[in-house]
Formats: C-alpha cells, structure tokens, sequence
C-alpha cells in the first residue's frame, strides 16, 4: 500500500469511526426523517399536482399578457404632463358630444331607428318598388 | 388507441401510470428503507463538515431525503445514491450561499458580530460515553477534528470530491453524476484535495 492509500485508508477510518460515535439524540432525528421521506414515498400524489410544466407556463404568460393590458389601458401608464394624441382627443369629446345629446333625448335610439326605415326603404327601392311612395 | 388533436386533452385524459401491486410497493418501501438507513449518517457527518452546524446538517439531509422519496424514488434503486448526493451536496451550497449572504447583511447591522459558526469544537463533548478507550477515542476525535478543518479550508468542489470518494466510497462515475461535472474534473478535484491534505495533515496526524 502506497504512502497516498495509506493517508485514504486512515481519513476513511476516522471518518467511520465518527459516524458510529453519533449520539442518540442525532440518530434519532435521522430515523424520523427517514419515516417521514418513506411516508412521502408512499403517499400518491393529487391529480392536480401532476399538472405538466407547460401549464404553469402558460398560466404565467397569460397573466402577463393579461398585466400588460391592463397597465397599457389605464390611466396610470400615462403621464398626466404628456401631450395627448389629437385622435384621442377628438374621441373623447365625440364620446361627450354623444353623452349629452342623449341626456336630453327622450327616445335616444330614434335616430337610430329613423335610417334603418330608410335603409329598408332604399333596400326595396333598389330591387324594383314603386318609387312614388316616397315621402 | 384515441388519437388527441391537443396536448391538454391528453393530459385531460391520462389518469397517470398504472397503480402497481401492493407486494411491489412493500418491497419498494423496504428497499428505499435500506438504502437511506445506510447512508443517513454518512450523508449527516459529511453535511455536518460542510456547514459546521448539527441541526443545518440534519435539516439538510432530511430535505434530501424526501426530495429523493418524492421526486426519485420511482427510479431504479442503483441510481439512488448519486442522485442522492447530488440533492444533498446542493442544500449544502444553498445553505452556503445563504449563509454568505445573512452574513454580508448582519456586517451593516449593530450589535455583537460574532459568527455563530465559528464555534470552537471541543473534542471531548463527542466522545461516546461509556467506550473503553477513551484516550484512543479522544485522539481519534482530535484526528477528525484536524481533517474537518483542513477540508473547511478547501475550495468547495475539492471538498465534495474528497468527500464522497473517500468518506462515501463513490466510484468516480458516481461521484462524476453526484457533482454534476465531468469524470475528468473529479479526478482532478480529488487529487488536489489529497495533495493539499496530506501536505498540511501529512507530518502531524
């Protein structure tokens, strides 16, 4: 046996004999851990544990998506001293405009209703009707 | 056999692998029981080495435990135990570089900055009682105690290597597979480590 062996042999002794000389309050700890990994080994898991990788994946990814929308459609992601856009402007008092005609409108879909008599009208017109009912 | 036009409907449909036969589990169990009776104290004094701390050695190697019986233990049993050593070495160095970290914040807060790791180790405290040669025992303790500081004082990977081929018998495929690295590089990181204890334990030991 070579001088290196030698060395090996004698940490590998010592070490063993440190293991055997564990006291009782360690290797009792050891066997309940023991127990309990066993326990686990034996324990089926839930279904729905066993879900695959990919839809973790796309849990997180749709929610980012999701985040990103939000964030990009609130206020919050816009300054308050940014300029505005002209076309959004222009949206918005449309949407105001629209608002407050309604407001004072008792029959607000009236309008509405008005052109598509008309449509229906120029539809029946257009396949051969009689065009002096008119007016 | 049902074809599936989705992954998720396949999934949807699998209601996991065949439950096997009562016997089969029974001697599943017994044998996982053998194989971690074997190596729970090993596995304990080599964590133990790495992190110097009793109750961090034993909660590392009850994780690697059940990490092994939940996540392995369906694998064939001659490859329980490097992959065991692997689950074991790597709560060492998360628990490591946990450690470095608590340690660079306690630097910046006020109070007693002593380290609860550097602990001296009195030989005498784990000498079994009632064993018949105590000199001998107390000698031996102060031989390992002298190993276990010049393989703290080790670069990480020597140390690993050194301690599972010499301390757990790991062959250097196992070792190799336990590491996570080459062959090649656990021959090197165990003769360094040889080379390096011998010349600092070689002439007093």
């Amino acid at each position: 046996m070579n001088e290196q062996s030698s060395f090996e042999e004698h940490g590998r002794r010592l070490f063993e004999a440190s293991v055997e000389n564990l006291d009782m309050r360690v290797r009792s700890r050891l066997t309940q851990a023991r127990h309990a990994a066993l326990d686990v080994s034996t324990t089926p898991r839930l279904r729905f544990l066993r879900l695959p990788v990919w839809t973790s994946a796309a849990g997180v990814t749709a929610a980012g998506v999701l985040a990103f929308a939000i964030w990009f459609g609130s206020p919050l992601a816009r300054p308050h001293h940014a300029p505005q856009l002209p076309e959004t402007q222009a949206s918005l008092e449309d949407l105001d405009l629209v608002a407050a005609s309604d407001e004072n409108n008792a029959a607000p879909m009236e309008m509405l209703q008005d052109d598509i008599d008309f449509y229906e009208w120029a539809a029946d017109h257009t396949a051969g009707t009689d065009p002096g009912n008119v007016g | 056999m049902a074809g599936f036009a989705t992954l998720s409907q396949a999934w949807m449909a699998w209601d996991g692998p065949a439950p096997a036969p009562e016997d089969a589990i029974v001697d599943h169990t017994r044998e996982l029981d053998k194989f971690l009776s074997e190596v729970e104290r090993r596995a304990f004094r080599i964590a133990q080495v790495s992190l110097r701390d009793e109750d961090d050695a034993l909660d590392v190697v009850q994780d690697a435990m059940l990490k092994l019986a939940r996540n392995y233990s369906a694998k064939p049993s001659a490859e329980w135990r490097p992959l065991f050593y692997r689950i074991l070495e790597n709560g060492i160095r998360d628990l490591q570089r946990r450690r470095a970290v608590r340690k660079r914040l306690m630097a910046w807060m006020p109070g007693p900055k002593e380290d609860p790791d550097e602990e001296a180790v009195d030989p005498l405290e784990n000498v079994a009682a009632g064993g018949a040669d105590v000199p001998g025992l107390l000698m031996q303790e102060q031989a390992m105690s002298r190993l276990e500081i010049s393989l703290r004082a080790l670069p990480a990977r020597q140390r690993e290597a050194f301690m599972l081929r010499n301390f757990e018998g790991l062959d250097v495929a196992e070792t190799a597979k336990a590491m996570g690295c080459s062959e090649g590089s656990v021959k090197t990181h165990y003769s360094r480590a040889v080379h390096t204890l011998r010349e600092q334990l070689g002439e007093v030991w």
